[in-house]
């Protein structure tokens, strides 16, 4: 089985995906001839036309929104917002017309697209160019949120999230883009959205994150190993619709669990998985649930981000924290 | 080097039919007297149903209205100049453009009732629900226009938009990609020189906004709002660059908002009389009325006919419009995925055991089925 990095694995994903539907169009800032910034789109212009890879104007609200008629309209967009800190510009079109539009038009228009968008820091990237907005967009009703962290997942989820019926947007961990590889099947197939990927088996104590985050979680898990605790590491792959039968089943084994993601912990949707462990596990608890997140002030310049996103060490301390409870 | 004109705005203004009825025959319009006729008819029938829904808001027998008085003009003419298979995006002070669509006026009540069931277009249309938060449509009628011409029948697509949504970037990046795109797109300005409280001398310095079009390589013109003509001269010749493949217009309507805002809005806090008095002279309906009386085509017995006729078939529906019965409080979770996730499912569930219990307490009148999709 070849192996890929990640971005090559999404690169893989958009080809087939166009390849197998003629609907799909794809379209950002960059995307074209560039085959975007971090060569997520390379060849799909040479290979598909500058009719189904488009360039844009470079305007967010424009990308977003004209995706969000264009699927209305009968195609497939997927469109890609270059930077996570960058989002914010087309805020109003997810938050209030994307998820919205099926049960606004009762059913009669439906937005079958596709935002793609990188996520997390640790790449010592200019401001604005680190952020995790999951939360914001999880919170927001009618969208699905996926991200992965394996090369095999990006290209299946991506797959699933082109054929999916309803808009999902798709974070793709900026740090994996190249450091990520796996071995990743040539044909297409789909990882099913919704459904969480056991990382790691273990019976102590489980780690629960998504995107980069997991790899930090799995280095801390080979910590714990060495103290004689055994980690479960479960890496949720979608945020909305959470699995939450994985989760409950990971939890009412272990009896402790922590939740490790790169935005700020207040208000996260860390905070939420949290809650829905609180909610439904409660007796299942030897220790209360904990979030590793990141400090609730912004994102800070990149010489200080690795003192700023939870690193192995700070999810190793919470886990012997809870273990000790 | 001379300093030459990089560009000049090119922004013509169009008027035919004067405030008191007179026709500039000089400027032709193809608009025969049937369809003539029929614009007048669905102008007068929707500045009834505005004064009935007024009516019904302060009975309490509808939500907060927003009027399209003195506008009836620039909303039935646009909408009148497409195709059903075009795409139309109005405003939510669309209910003139929806109905010279077809759209059923009970369903324009339901929705200013508050009731979801009101976003009911005929099917044979592509007409999109309207944005509250102002102009967030505007990109999206992008979209839907960039669809047509991938598709490549001809198909454009119809946005509306008012004064104070031209200041949006919104605005700036929907006229932005069309234009750079070609896109069969045509942007309604309904220029009612208010925006709630504000008048339009404070959006923008520009001596029109249609000149903004210019700037972004699109086609610009504005016209006098209340004069059919004009409009239809302006918008049927967008419709048909557009089709042609000869990209993006913005047509601004210089009209007046002759009410409130909304029913919620009272707008002698903030403007005169005397202004509003002296566009109450230009009305769109009395002048079309003087011209068609002038060319025979009008008369007092059709007019009383169509008064009579246009009051019963509103009563129609508003009594239509009050026979729904209260909506399934369970419609809520229907349609908002293609299968619903676990947590709606738990939700609706919970939801259904509150209102099971409810019927038996506070005598919950019997609801109708659940409709729409769910899971």
């Amino acid at each position: 089985m070849p192996e890929l990095n990640l971005v090559q694995a999404v690169n893989q994903a958009l080809h087939q995906a166009m390849e197998e539907d003629r609907r799909v169009l794809v379209l950002g800032e960059d995307v074209g001839l560039n085959g975007g910034v971090f060569r997520a789109t390379e060849g799909l212009q040479q290979k598909f036309g500058a009719e189904r890879v488009v360039d844009t104007p470079l305007a967010e609200i424009g990308i977003i929104g004209s995706s969000i008629g264009l699927a209305i309209n009968g195609f497939r967009p997927v469109c890609e917002i270059q930077f996570d800190g960058f989002l914010p510009s087309g805020m109003d079109q997810i938050l209030c017309h994307m998820g919205r539009m099926r049960n606004r038009t009762r059913g009669r228009h439906t937005v079958p697209m596709v935002l793609r968008c990188p996520h997390g820091g640790l790449i010592h990237a200019p401001e604005h160019h680190s952020e995790s907005p999951e939360a914001y967009v999880c919170h927001t009703p009618g969208i699905k949120v996926v991200c992965p962290s394996t090369p095999a997942d990006a290209k299946g989820l991506l797959i699933a999230a082109v054929r999916d019926p309803d808009p999902v947007v798709f974070f793709e961990p900026k740090l994996l883009y190249r450091a990520a590889k796996g071995e990743v099947p040539q044909e297409p197939y789909e990882t099913p959205i919704g459904k969480a990927r056991q990382a790691r088996v273990g019976s102590d104590v489980t780690l629960i994150s998504w995107g980069a985050m997991a790899h930090t979680c799995l280095k801390a898990a080979d910590m714990l190993d060495k103290e004689g605790v055994s980690a479960e590491v479960l890496d949720l792959r979608t945020l909305t619709p959470l699995d939450l039968d994985a989760i409950l089943a990971s939890v009412q084994k272990t009896g402790r669990a922590l939740i490790a993601h790169e935005a700020p912990n207040m208000g996260s949707w860390a905070a939420e998985v949290s809650a829905l462990i609180s909610e439904r596990a409660l007796l299942s608890l030897k220790a209360p649930v904990r979030r590793v997140g990141s400090w609730d002030i912004r994102m800070p310049l990149f010489r200080l981000e690795k003192h700023y996103i939870p690193d192995a060490e700070r999810v190793l301390r919470a886990a012997r924290e809870i273990l000790a409870f | 080097m001379p300093i030459t004109s990089a560009d000049r705005s090119r922004t013509e203004r169009i008027e035919i039919l004067s405030p008191e009825g007179v026709r500039d025959f000089s400027i032709p319009v193809d608009l025969p007297a049937d369809q003539l006729l029929s614009l007048y008819r669905k102008m007068v029938e929707i500045r009834l149903f505005d004064e009935r829904s007024v009516k019904l808001q302060r009975q309490g027998r509808l939500g907060t209205y927003p009027m399209i008085l003195g506008q009836e003009a620039s909303q039935i003419v646009p909408a009148s100049c497409l195709k059903p298979k075009d795409w139309l995006v109005p405003t939510y002070r669309g209910q003139g453009a929806y109905y010279a669509r077809g759209m059923r006026l009970r369903y324009s009540l339901l929705y200013w009732a508050g009731d979801d069931r009101g976003v009911k277009f005929p099917d044979e249309n592509n007409d999109l629900i309207f944005a509250i938060p102002v102009g967030s449509h505007l990109t999206q009628a992008a979209g839907l226009a960039w669809g047509e011409k991938l598709k490549g029948q001809g198909g454009v697509a119809m946005a509306y938009l008012g004064d104070g949504t031209s200041s949006k970037g919104d605005f700036h990046e929907a006229l932005t990609f069309c234009a750079a795109m070609k896109l069969p797109a045509v942007y309604i300005v309904e220029n009612n020189h208010w925006a709630i409280s504000v008048p339009r001398e404070k959006q923008s310095a520009g001596k029109t906004l249609a000149q903004k079009a210019w700037g972004y390589g699109a086609f610009g013109v504005q016209v006098d709002g209340n004069d059919v003509f004009a409009i239809y001269k302006a918008v049927s010749e967008a419709v048909t660059r557009a089709r042609e493949g000869h990209g993006p217009s913005v047509v601004e309507c210089e009209t007046y908002r002759l009410s409130h805002h909304t029913t919620a809005d009272d707008a002698g806090r903030y403007r005169g009389s005397a202004e509003v008095e002296a566009w109450r002279g230009k009305d769109p309906i009395a002048r079309l009325k003087i011209y068609l009386e002038r060319e025979n085509l009008w008369d007092a017995d059709k007019e009383a006919r169509l008064q009579k006729d246009a009051a019963a078939a509103l009563e129609m529906e508003i009594q239509a419009y009050e026979a729904f019965p209260p909506p399934n409080p369970l419609d809520m979770f229907s349609e908002n995925y293609a299968a619903a996730p676990w947590h709606l499912i738990e939700e609706r569930a919970e939801l259904q055991k509150i209102l099971e219990t409810k019927t038996g307490e506070e005598n919950l009148p019997v609801l109708p089925p659940a409709e729409g999709r769910f899971p």
